[in-house]
């Protein structure tokens, strides 16, 4: 027990770490943007060229830069410089920084799932979990999903597991054996299959190659003229305000379907989970156990 | 205008449908309101027609005429065309009349009948829905829609005879009733189906139609021999006869009609003596075309016929209850008239459905109300003296009485008449020449015992004193008017309705259409009797004379029942039978019916029990109860016991199920993407297909064709013409637009001379954006030298 | 250093997320936990969630982004029908064993 806090507490120092750092260096990379498309005067987007909306957002338009792979800033005009997406694109860059974020996060990820499945104590697993889920949201942050990777820690790493935590701890029941095996032989076989499956899906999903055009992912964004100067120049593609507009816009019955939902799984959940009625004999003797548990 | 042919059975169909399915919620007044109302509707829609139809009568100078309605077509595969069509001639015209005119007279006299009777909506819905299809049966324009009517009627009549069916005899009268009909049912059907093999290339796709089975082209296909030298039309007639012996009771599938007896009495004047044990009467003479080509099945109707006149007589003598003899006399009656038809004499025939309708309803209503009077009782034994306690059911009945003897001048008389002098004179080729002298023998015979049953009937039950107990005499009462009414109708009808079908003794200066109506207006309808060439006619003295006969056999009747049994039931027959072993043996025959129920019973259902019982055990109890039953169970329990090891309810069972399907899914479709070609040749060259493999890897890929197999991969003909032109501008290097220039059709067609012997395809995964090329060798045909050849060269040259 | 380990590109993403999902899978399969059995299930919608945003990133479509939204929000919801239904299975059994759990009545 005392060995494995310590290993958790290790696992999660190391997770702390890259994390800070991965968000460190990408800040870094973004940072290091600002200067080249400081707020200025800036002629009218659609002055320029093969410049072709894709957003309907009033104020920030996300410019296609597939037909303009470097335009060069003509001397003198006060144009914003619509930047080679490419320069942007920290994880394609060979940048060793980045190789080394990337595998700390994976590393971290990877190990903190063998944690969980593995730990006979329940809190150990739940912290693998934890660890797991920083890591995710490192690597989410590396892939420019910066809301989904604040998210992720939120929603995740700090509501789902603490209710499993709860639970947990309501259910804290010695485990007699924690492998379940119950039709061994067929397990085995499904360990053989699954070897299969991962190493034909990862073979296949190592091979992919992105297409012609995704290499222009991030789009740049241009500041549309007469924008106030505290506009979200930084506006970024995975933002809060990039992801809520394409959320409220493209997929908003789908937002309020999953509202729903959650309305209806929270209701489920206190149905079920209610304690039964007290002229069952099963409930006064499950309440009885659960308040014992607790 | 024919359109209103279908209202005929529509209208007492509709009274079916509002009786049998509200009818229980409705009042009995509504109820037979809608009953009568709607066959008297019926009988006014005939009226009309025949008006219509006399009007087409004349148009054809007294030839022919006849009303057709299409309804819709009912069947329509291949050449086998059948439409719901309705036809009247002449012939169903009579039927039609008939059964309606009855059938609203039996409706009014069943208000009377059956006012005390719980099921009241049920019979009056049973009687419409008889009459919809008893009228459907007439009315039909082809076999298949007269088997309609033809089922219809036997399901009513089973319906019918069962009505009281809380008694089991009762209920297992309509049960005979039905599996002996099946039995003549099953042989209409193969004739049926026998005409129509025989009849299929005629008429136009309207299989089995009357009018395309009586042209002369269904002649010629009936005159075909069949089996043994004998014609198609032997065959199908005798399986057609089998059929009307069924419906008509005839020996040997008569047995059910006595006992249908057990049905109220309205039903039996009505199904059982009226109406459709006559169809099978109408049916021979609809299909006298067919009956006229054979005389083999002729002299098998004939002959049944006699036969069943002559033992039908002989069980009446000692029978005790009113309606059993009225029933056998029904029977003898019916075989009448099958010698008619039997000897040609098709529309006399129909004459005698028409009179004997009349009097044998009228006789059975009469007894109805006899019994009525009687407290139900039908035991002649226990009756006469009735002549003074019911003056108007004596009346008419004595009437029906002298009609059925053969008194001159009544309905009887001349339809009984027409069919002895037709069976004397018949001589029908292949005949021998004294069998319609033998006929007629027989039929006096017959006639003789029938004026003999029914007047020891009407003695019994009206003359002497009464021998009722205290308690039922008491209750003795004329029946009300709603039952006698009918009585009178029929009775008049009986003293008019023969005056139709006078003997051809004199010429009616201007009135032989209606003193000979029967002749003239049936004759168009029916075929012509095959009368040997050269036979002789019957002289005016010979009628005479056979007139005389008969009557003298009807009085010798009358006068020897009123010797015996004219003073109730005779001491000198009780005393014969009492110490004569002879007479006792001949009375006991009579009384039990020549024992033909204890014969079926012994030679027909004893083995079919036995055979039932075997079928029972080996089939029933081995086969599908151990085998099919319990086997299957236990198939599905060791099946279940085998998919219990993967439906156990745990989780990670399932688990393993879905992941060995994922990895099967993959495993199959990475097997499944073999990328290729495929060729062949078309008229315009060579047509070539591309196979991208299946999968993930195959969906969308990019491919590019080398179709002469030179190492270059091809262009579309537009990027030709484009760097052709650019070459001609002098630019030597002209760009290639890799993402539209090079050719991608999954589908190519090109002409031999420009696919080389190998053909290369590079299909370029999507996913993985890795190349595959393969090559097919393309064999082109050696016997083609105008194809292979310059493609040989070329592929040479390259 | 091989290329493979430095240049990092789309597929090691997508790599991971695969090898994520087979580590839930081994979870789902050889604990009798069901909190186990649960997370498992949790480290699979996450594998998935990283290649839904590896393949939006690839595309340049943010709308991947609101699909991983609606997973967790599902994920969110499963996890709380989920330990009701554990609690409630426990508040019978006693236990919350999923291979003792074979019966859909307590």
């Amino acid at each position: 027990m005392r060995t494995s806090l310590v290993r958790l507490v290790t696992g999660l120092a190391v997770v702390a770490i890259a994390l800070v750092a991965a968000l460190s260096l990408t800040g870094g990379v973004a940072a290091a943007q600002p200067a080249e498309r400081a707020p200025g005067a800036a002629p009218a987007p659609t002055a320029q060229p093969g410049t072709a909306p894709r957003g309907t957002a009033p104020r920030i338009q996300i410019v296609d830069g597939a037909a303009k792979p470097a335009a060069a800033p003509a001397a003198g005009t006060p144009a914003p410089r619509i930047e080679d997406p490419r320069a942007r694109d920290v994880i394609n860059s060979n940048g060793p920084a980045m190789a080394v974020l990337f595998w700390i996060f994976a590393l971290g990820m990877i190990g903190g799932a063998i944690f969980v499945i593995t730990r006979r104590n329940m809190i150990a697993a739940v912290m693998g979990m934890v660890g797991t889920f920083f890591a995710v949201a490192g690597l989410y942050m590396m892939l420019y999903a910066s809301f989904l990777a604040v998210i992720q820690m939120l929603v995740y790493a700090g509501a789902i597991m603490v209710l499993f935590v709860f639970v947990i701890m309501i259910l804290n029941r010695p485990e007699d054996e924690p492998w379940g095996l119950v039709g061994l032989p067929g397990k085995i076989l499904a360990g053989i299959a699954l070897a299969y499956l991962t190493f034909r899906l990862g073979s296949l999903l190592a091979s992919v190659k992105a297409p012609a055009d995704a290499l222009l992912a991030p789009p740049p964004v241009v500041v549309p003229p007469g924008a106030p100067t505290d506009a979200p120049t930084l506006y970024d593609w995975g933002s809060t305000a990039g992801v809520g507009w394409n959320l409220f816009n493209e997929y908003l019955f789908p937002f309020e379907a999953v509202s729903i939902l959650l309305l209806v799984a929270v209701v489920g959940a206190i149905a079920i989970a209610r304690p039964l009625k007290a002229d069952d004999d099963d409930a006064a003797e499950g309440d009885a156990a659960a308040g014992e548990a607790s | 205008m024919a359109s209103k042919l279908f209202l005929i059975p529509l209208l007492p169909l509709l009274g079916a449908l509002i009786n049998l399915t509200v009818g229980r919620k409705l009042s009995r007044g509504f109820v037979h309101a809608v009953a009568v109302a709607s066959v008297s509707a019926s009988l006014g829609v005939v009226l009309w027609t025949l008006w219509e139809l006399w009007g087409v009568y004349k148009a054809t100078g007294y030839v022919g005429g006849e009303l057709r309605q299409v309804v819709y077509t009912w069947i329509e595969v291949g050449n086998f065309k059948v439409e719901l069509a309705f036809r009247m001639d002449t012939l169903s015209a009579v039927m039609c009349f008939v059964v309606t005119f009855i059938g609203t007279l039996i409706h009014i006299y069943s208000t009377g009948y059956m006012a005390d009777e719980k099921r009241y909506a049920a019979y009056f819905g049973y009687l419409n829905l008889f009459m919809g299809s008893m009228l459907i049966l007439v009315l039909g324009s082809n076999l298949p829609v007269m088997f309609i009517g033809w089922e219809g009627v036997g399901v009513c009549s089973f319906l019918l005879i069962g009505f009281y069916f809380e008694r089991e005899d009762y209920a297992n009268a309509g049960r005979k009733a039905f599996v002996v009909n099946r039995i003549g049912d099953f042989a209409f059907l193969l004739g049926m189906f026998l005409l129509y093999w025989a009849t299929k290339d005629l008429g136009a796709g309207n299989s089995l139609d009357f009018a395309t089975l009586s042209s002369d082209a269904a002649k010629a296909a009936y005159g075909k021999s069949f089996w043994g030298g004998e014609r198609l039309a032997a065959a199908a007639g005798i399986l057609l006869f089998i059929g009307a012996c069924g419906k008509s009771a005839q020996i040997p599938l008569y047995v059910w009609l006595p006992d249908a007896m057990a049905g109220p009495t309205p039903v039996s004047a009505l199904i059982h003596a009226a109406t459709m044990v006559t169809a099978g009467v109408y049916m021979v003479a609809r299909m006298s075309v067919l009956f006229s080509m054979s005389t083999t099945a002729l002299i098998v109707v004939s002959t049944i016929g006699l036969l069943t006149a002559l033992t039908a007589a002989f069980y009446a003598f000692a029978q005790t209850d009113l309606k059993k003899v009225l029933a056998y006399s029904t029977v003898s009656q019916l075989g009448f008239m099958f010698v008619a038809v039997g000897t040609g004499n098709y529309a006399f025939g129909i004459f005698h459905v028409v009179t004997h309708a009349f009097f044998k309803a009228g006789l059975f209503l009469g007894a109805g109300s006899v019994m009525h009077a009687m407290s139900g009782s039908g035991d002649i034994m226990k009756m006469g003296g009735l002549r003074k306690r019911l003056p108007i059911t004596h009346a008419t009945f004595l009437i029906y009485c002298l009609a059925i003897a053969g008194f001159p001048g009544l309905a009887g008389f001349f339809s009984k008449d027409e069919i002895l002098a037709g069976a004397y004179a018949a001589h029908l080729d292949g005949w021998p020449a004294w069998y319609g002298k033998f006929l007629w023998a027989g039929l006096t015979v017959a006639a003789l015992g029938t004026a003999f049953y029914m007047w020891r009937l009407y003695f019994l039950v009206f003359a002497g004193e009464c021998r009722a107990d205290e308690e039922t005499q008491h209750h003795i009462h004329e029946s009300p008017f709603a039952m006698t009414f009918p009585l009178v109708v029929l009775a008049i009808g009986t003293v008019l309705v023969g005056w139709l079908g006078m003997p051809h003794l004199w010429h009616a200066h201007g009135w032989q259409k209606v003193f000979h109506g029967v002749s003239y207006w049936l004759d168009p309808s029916v075929a012509d009797a095959p009368t040997v060439a050269g036979a002789e006619h019957l002289t005016k003295t010979k009628i005479i004379w056979l007139m005389i006969t008969a009557t003298v056999v009807g009085l010798a009747g009358i006068f020897m029942a009123w010797r015996i049994y004219g003073k109730g039931p005779s001491a000198g027959i009780a005393n014969l039978v009492e110490h004569d072993p002879n007479a006792r043996a001949l009375y006991q025959a009579s009384k039990n019916k020549l024992w033909v129920d204890e014969l079926y019973e012994k030679i027909i259902l004893g083995p079919f029990r036995w055979l039932a019982r075997g079928l029972f055990q080996l089939v029933d109890r081995f086969l599908i109860d151990t085998v099919l039953v319990n086997g299957s169970a236990m198939a599905v329990s060791v099946f279940g016991r085998v998919t219990r090891w993967i439906q156990n309810g745990q989780v990670q069972r399932y688990m393993v199920g879905i992941i060995l399907g994922a990895a099967l899914i993959f495993l199959l479709t990475g097997r499944a993407a073999h990328p290729g070609i495929s060729y062949r040749f078309v008229p315009e060259g060579v047509e070539l297909q591309a196979y991208p493999g299946s999968g993930l890897a195959g969906e969308g890929a990019t491919l590019r064709w080398d179709l002469r197999g030179d190492g270059a991969w091809d262009l579309t003909p537009e990027a030709e013409a484009r760097l052709a032109a650019e070459r001609a501008k002098g630019n030597q290097a002209p760009k290639i637009d890799p993402r539209t220039d090079y050719l991608d059709d999954p589908l190519l067609v090109r002409p031999t001379g420009e696919v080389g012997p190998f053909v290369r395809l590079e299909i370029t995964d999507k996913v993985s954006g890795k190349a595959k090329v393969v090559t097919t060798h393309v064999v082109f045909p050696a016997a083609k030298p105008g194809a292979a050849a310059p493609s040989a060269a070329k592929a040479g040259g390259k | 250093m091989n290329s493979v380990v430095t240049h990092i590109g789309y597929g090691h993403f997508l790599v991971l997320s695969a090898i994520l999902f087979a580590i839930g899978v081994v979870g789902v399969l050889i604990r009798r936990n069901a909190l186990i059995v649960m997370m498992s299930i949790e480290l699979m919608l996450n594998a998935a969630n990283i290649a839904i945003i590896t393949f939006a990133r690839m595309h340049g479509d943010v709308g991947g982004h609101s699909f991983a939204l609606v997973v967790i929000a599902v994920a969110a919801a499963e996890v709380a029908v989920g330990l009701a239904i554990l609690v409630a299975v426990f508040r019978g059994r006693r236990h919350i064993d999923v291979d003792r759990m074979t019966t859909l009545k307590y």
